[in-house]
């Protein structure tokens, strides 16, 4: 039997206990709260990617084709776990390659045109073996890619259009043979049995052409391709194929077949070009050459400002002296004064000053120290951009100033204005929240037949937006716990019952008066925390806590049986089993916190929606925690949540802070962490206020001396 | 120096950029030795069937054999020039490709049924299953012979995963060649990629001489940041060397392959196919074959297939031969005239291709004779009718003299029920692979070589 709950601490004598507790922490009993040591970092991807962007101007992502980057304290960015392989090197020889060709030649493109792209949509939901540029299932029909023209020219994009809506009862296709008669007959059935529907195809947001399926029979096999022209700047453009009334299915399941095909929808997509492209130089081209000679002067001022923004600092004199080596050996070759700089360009692209951000300790520097105004303009701006610092930055960097705390805090509202801090919510909140986890866990395919691929891509694109209104206009941060507010389109609104949102665009709907809001109650979040079949209380709780509050319970001893998979619903509710396993006196500690938790969200299934019904049993979402409080549903979970608020800004301090320092946050750090969380709780809990306090704290401004970190742990 | 100067057949020689694997040249044959050339084998597929009607020389019925006469029907009397040089086989049929109680699915089991003469598992899912398909049977031969023990080529890339005919994956259609009965290779449909494989990365230009001077910058850049790395490592602390420690052997690790190979100029001259994909059919299945010669030429393989088009497949000849309307829905055509009129002119376009290759393999020289001479072509589809989805009787032109070992200018018609299987242990014996049994095969084919 679980221990019955016991009165909790009275305050006076819970901060005590915490006194008492923190006295054993070396660091704090020593007053040694230093700034601590960042290693040096490699480059992520994303920051490669984003680097190469804001560097050269080339939008190739590159970093695509590298190994996937390991994770420490859950983010991508941490320097000890960023290591570099051979064949990690070897992908950053020939991303330097292709990155510097393309900003000094611009991209290379076939001069005759042809099938340059080719993308597949997958044909069923469940399905594994896909390789190649496999786009998502999706039950509309829908075709969304992304197309990288690699010059400005037209381009024809092609596609097939499914129509297997059946055939009038009696009348086959196929085999045998039909006399005249026949097989008008067959015609008109068919197009009787199927109305005509409009599809459309748009390009980046504009509608480049729109089309009827007519009801025949055969008309996927007789027609031709659809084929769209289209002129492209080159770069990344978006293109979506789909059925505008496809939208607003409100049973999307009405568009298969029994054997599990799609009636309508697009099946491939094919690019062909690029017809009259447009020859110039290359947009990126100016960046580089920045002055208009082929002297030596020029070939130094060029090396000196690529050196400069590549490095993220001032060059050496010994850098700059070996990069004009090699532009006079190329020269020396007989190849061209752009081909010089080019070779400089590759080089520098594989320098370990522009793969790493390095900063090294000054030689007269004794314990901690500031670092210098370039280390400071990097780490600000991979925080909040994910990318190299602008020129903006770099000019106050060698000026000296930015390190001036008026200037610190103007340039963090402007960074925090600009486009490119869109990168804290694709690269930290991502992270944080563990979206990514989508794509592993989905919903089991059979089970919930109507969830596809889209949906799921809505889901995602849903807490994007959420949090991406929070951060942008600076909206409270305790919105993740209970924003009456959301983002959803035509079949998201449906899922969710929401009325008045057609289409495929999104819109912002306000949640009040309804069950859902703040993020435990968006169905990405659902989905990522329960089983393929069934939802998991645990997983749920153990969310809330982790991620949320910072306070992830214990992993499991190791000889405890797990719940035994059969088939929920049937013998018992979830609900019922857990609580059957929380007998266990060994769980119980630990399930007493978590379980509750995940309760108050069993109205929602395994994946996001709403239920009143696990199976044949009511759902019974009522909880209560260790300390007895008792709740009931994803409302009185809010309020308890809430009542949790300094916890959940601390957690947010302390996982924000990792990723700003690209370390684990310490015991030393405690007290910056408590500083930190003072202040955004006293500045209404904006995202602005936990940026400058993170940007103004002693670990981002400083760092230890080597060696002196450990004598001080 | 080395006292004998006659290259060797592997040797490697630069040509249009690239390394180039030297052809099987006569220099390499020592003056006084009988050279015997090898075989090469590969299989054309076409998909849907084919109008046998406007397909089938018309030498009488009946098992037995006739000379193929000039006069060919529509679809097959564009190769009439090549008619000494192969022969038409009849009567051969596809019985894995038959339902056998799994119901409809006539497509997805032609493609796999085709060279595993098996019948393929009845599955969307992961766990296809077929057989070990003949060529792959022969490449395994060829592990450690030959540079490439297969090439396995396409002119349509194939629908990927899932169910794509009545339960059945789409992987069945997607592929001839099955390495093991679970594992299918598909096809590679870009010329420019086949190119790569067979001769190397085009990375760093197609100009030998700017290929090696672009080698001598890379070592040049390489050498230049282990200089900049070396100098940071002295300035950096503990955990930061070893960030950099890790740079340089990574450095180190990369410039050590970057290895200037003394090169010749190659005798064989071929024009770099771009990275693009032809639309037009007919370009695209030439470049392939221009390929596949060249691999064969220079033995870098001598074992090849190449699936011009997919079960099922939609592809609207348009352009190359005035049609508009998909392949597959045409051959549905319940006996309308004019839609068997567009399938016949479908199939007579298709076999331009085998017109095409066999003049490649013709013109090159080899030993005493031609490639052809050396070669075993079989053109056909896995489908008879179309329309009924018809796994017997299947059309099936195989050119070539396989090294005097197979007789053409012949129409050999077997016995009903003939399996196609034992064609192809026939075939495994001229490409050096004894045994009895392949397949459904119930002995070796007669009369190939008579």
């Amino acid at each position: 039997m679980p221990p019955p709950p016991l009165p909790g601490l009275k305050d006076a004598d819970a901060v005590e206990l915490v006194r008492f507790v923190d006295s054993f922490v070396p660091a704090t009993a020593a007053g040694l709260d230093g700034p601590g040591r960042v290693t040096a970092r490699r480059l992520n991807r994303a920051e490669y990617n984003n680097t190469i962007r804001d560097f050269l101007g080339v939008t190739t992502r590159p970093a695509d084709q590298f190994p996937v980057d390991n994770q420490g304290y859950g983010f991508d960015n941490i320097g000890d776990v960023l290591t570099l392989s051979p064949m990690l090197m070897e992908k950053y020889m020939a991303a330097a390659r292709s990155v510097s060709r393309i900003a000094v030649y611009g991209e290379g493109y076939e001069k005759k045109p042809g099938i340059i792209g080719k993308f597949m949509i997958k044909t069923v939901q469940d399905d594994g073996q896909v390789s190649g540029n496999v786009l998502p299932f999706s039950i509309r029909g829908t075709l969304e890619a992304v197309y990288h023209a690699p010059v400005e020219a037209d381009y024809l994009f092609q596609f097939r259009m499914l129509n297997r809506r059946g055939r009038a009862p009696g009348v086959g296709r196929g085999r045998g043979v039909l006399t005249e008669a026949e097989k008008k007959a067959q015609l008109e059935a068919s197009r009787n049995a199927a109305p005509p529907v409009d599809f459309q195809i748009d390009v980046d947001g504009r509608m480049v052409k729109k089309e009827t399926v007519v009801g025949e029979e055969a008309f996927d096999y007789t027609r031709g391709p659809t084929v769209a022209k289209v002129h492209l700047t080159a770069g990344d453009h978006k293109i979506h194929v789909y059925i505008p009334d496809h939208a607003n299915l409100d049973n999307p399941l009405a568009n298969l077949n029994p054997d599990g095909r799609r009636r309508l929808g697009a099946e491939f997509m094919e690019v062909l070009g690029p017809y009259n492209p447009v020859v110039a130089k290359p947009p990126t081209y100016s960046n580089i050459f920045v002055c208009g000679g082929q002297d030596d002067a020029c070939a130094r001022q060029i090396v000196e400002s690529l050196a400069r923004r590549g490095f993220r600092r001032a060059p050496t004199q010994a850098e700059i002296e070996r990069l004009l080596k090699l532009v006079a050996m190329v020269r020396k070759q007989g190849d061209s004064f752009e081909e010089g700089i080019r070779v400089a360009l590759q080089s520098i692209l594989v320098s370990p000053a522009f793969l790493f951000r390095m900063e090294t300790d000054p030689v007269d520097a004794t314990g901690s120290y500031r670092i210098n105004d370039y280390e400071l303009a990097s780490r600000l701006s991979y925080f909040i951009w994910g990318s190299m610092p602008d020129e903006t930055l770099l000019q106050l960097a060698a000026g000296k100033r930015l390190s001036d705390r008026t200037v610190l805090e103007a340039q963090v509202g402007r960074m925090l204005r600009d486009a490119k801090a869109s990168n804290l919510v694709d690269s930290f909140a991502v992270q944080w929240l563990d979206i990514r986890a989508l794509d592993r866990k989905k919903p089991d395919a059979a089970k919930f037949p109507n969830v596809d691929d889209e949906l799921l891509g809505a889901m995602r694109k849903e807490t994007l937006m959420f949090t991406s209104e929070i951060f942008r206009e600076d909206r409270s941060l305790l919105d993740f716990i209970d924003g009456k507010f959301t983002y959803v389109n035509g079949p998201l609104a449906r899922y969710y019952g929401i009325g008045g949102v057609d289409g495929f665009d999104f819109k912002r709907v306000s949640l009040e008066g309804t069950e859902r809001g703040g993020i435990v109650s968006q169905a990405s979040i659902l989905a990522l925390t329960s089983y393929a079949t069934r939802t998991s209380p645990v997983i749920r709780g153990k969310w809330v806590l982790q991620t949320l509050l910072g306070a992830a319970p214990p992993p499991p001893p190791a000889d405890v049986p797990a719940l035994e998979e059969t088939r929920p619903g049937n013998e018992a509710s979830v609900r019922v089993r857990l609580e059957q396993h929380r007998a266990n006196p060994a769980c119980a500690a630990c399930h007493q916190s978590m379980d509750p938790i995940g309760f108050g969200l069993e109205n929602f299934d395994a994946a996001g929606a709403w239920r009143t019904h696990e199976g044949k049993f009511a759902v019974d979402s009522s909880g209560v925690l260790p300390d007895g409080q008792s709740f009931t549903g994803v409302s009185g979970l809010r309020k308890i949540l809430r009542s949790q608020a300094p916890q959940f800004t601390r957690n947010l301090t302390e996982q924000m802070l990792t990723y700003a320092l690209g370390r684990g946050v310490e015991s030393y750090d405690r007290a910056t962490v408590d500083k930190i969380n003072k202040r955004v709780m006293a500045n209404g809990n904006k995202l602005s206020s936990l940026v400058l306090a993170i940007v103004e704290s002693e670990p981002f401004l400083m760092r230890m001396k080597e060696g002196k970190l450990n004598a001080s742990r | 120096m080395r006292p004998d100067k006659r290259p060797t057949r592997r040797s490697l020689l630069r040509g249009a950029g690239t390394a180039l694997a030297l052809p099987f040249l006569d220099a390499m044959v020592p003056a006084f030795a009988s050279v015997v050339s090898p075989t090469r084998m590969a299989f054309l597929y076409v998909p849907n069937g084919i109008v046998m009607d406007e397909w089938t020389p018309r030498t009488g019925t009946g098992v037995g054999e006739g000379a193929i006469p000039a006069e060919l029907p529509r679809i097959t009397s564009a190769i009439a020039p090549y008619r000494k040089e192969l022969l038409f086989l009849s009567g051969l049929d596809c019985n894995g490709g038959n339902a056998l109680g799994d119901g409809p699915g006539d497509h997805g089991r032609a493609g796999a049924a085709y060279l595993t003469a098996t019948h393929p598992r009845k599955s969307a899912g992961k766990d296809v299953l077929a057989g070990t398909s003949v060529d792959q049977v022969v490449a395994r031969k060829m592990q450690g012979v030959t540079r490439f023990a297969s090439i396995e080529l396409g002119c349509e890339e194939g629908v990927q995963g899932g169910n794509c005919d009545n339960g059945y994956s789409c992987t069945y259609s997607n592929t001839l060649a099955w390495k093991s009965p679970t594992t299918p290779l598909p096809p590679e449909v870009r010329p420019r990629a086949v190119f790569e494989r067979l001769f190397g990365s085009l990375d760093l230009g197609s100009d030998p001489a700017q290929r090696r001077r672009q080698e001598m910058y890379e070592k040049s850049i390489l050498d230049g940041v282990l200089e900049d790395a070396n100098r940071l490592r002295t300035s950096l602390g503990g955990a930061d060397q070893h960030k950099i420690d890790e740079y340089l052997t990574s450095v180190r690790e990369i410039e050590t392959r970057i290895q200037s190979v003394e090169r010749g100029e190659g005798d064989v001259k071929y024009l770099v196919p771009s990275a693009s994909v032809p639309s037009d059919f007919g370009e695209h299945s030439r470049l392939m074959l221009d390929l596949m010669v060249l691999a064969f030429q220079t033995d870098l393989t001598r074992v090849s297939t190449l699936l011009f088009s997919i079960e099922q497949s939609p592809r609207a000849y348009g352009a190359e031969a005035g049609i508009p309307e998909g392949h597959h829905g045409l051959t549905h055509h319940s006996g309308d005239k004019e839609k068997i009129e567009k399938v016949t002119r479908i199939n007579s376009y298709h076999i331009q291709s085998l017109v095409y290759v066999l003049d490649k393999l013709k013109a090159i020289r080899e030993g005493e004779g031609t490639l052809l001479d050396h070669s075993m072509i079989a053109y056909g589809s896995g489908i008879s009718d179309g329309n009924l989805h018809d796994h017997s009787n299947l059309p099936l032109i195989l050119a070539g003299g396989a090294n005097g070992r197979l007789k053409g200018g012949r129409h050999i018609r077997y016995a009903k029920g003939t399996p196609m299987a034992d064609l192809f242990v026939s075939m495994l014996d001229r490409m050096g692979v004894e045994g009895e049994r392949f397949g459904d095969s119930q002995g070796k084919l007669d009369r190939l070589s008579i």
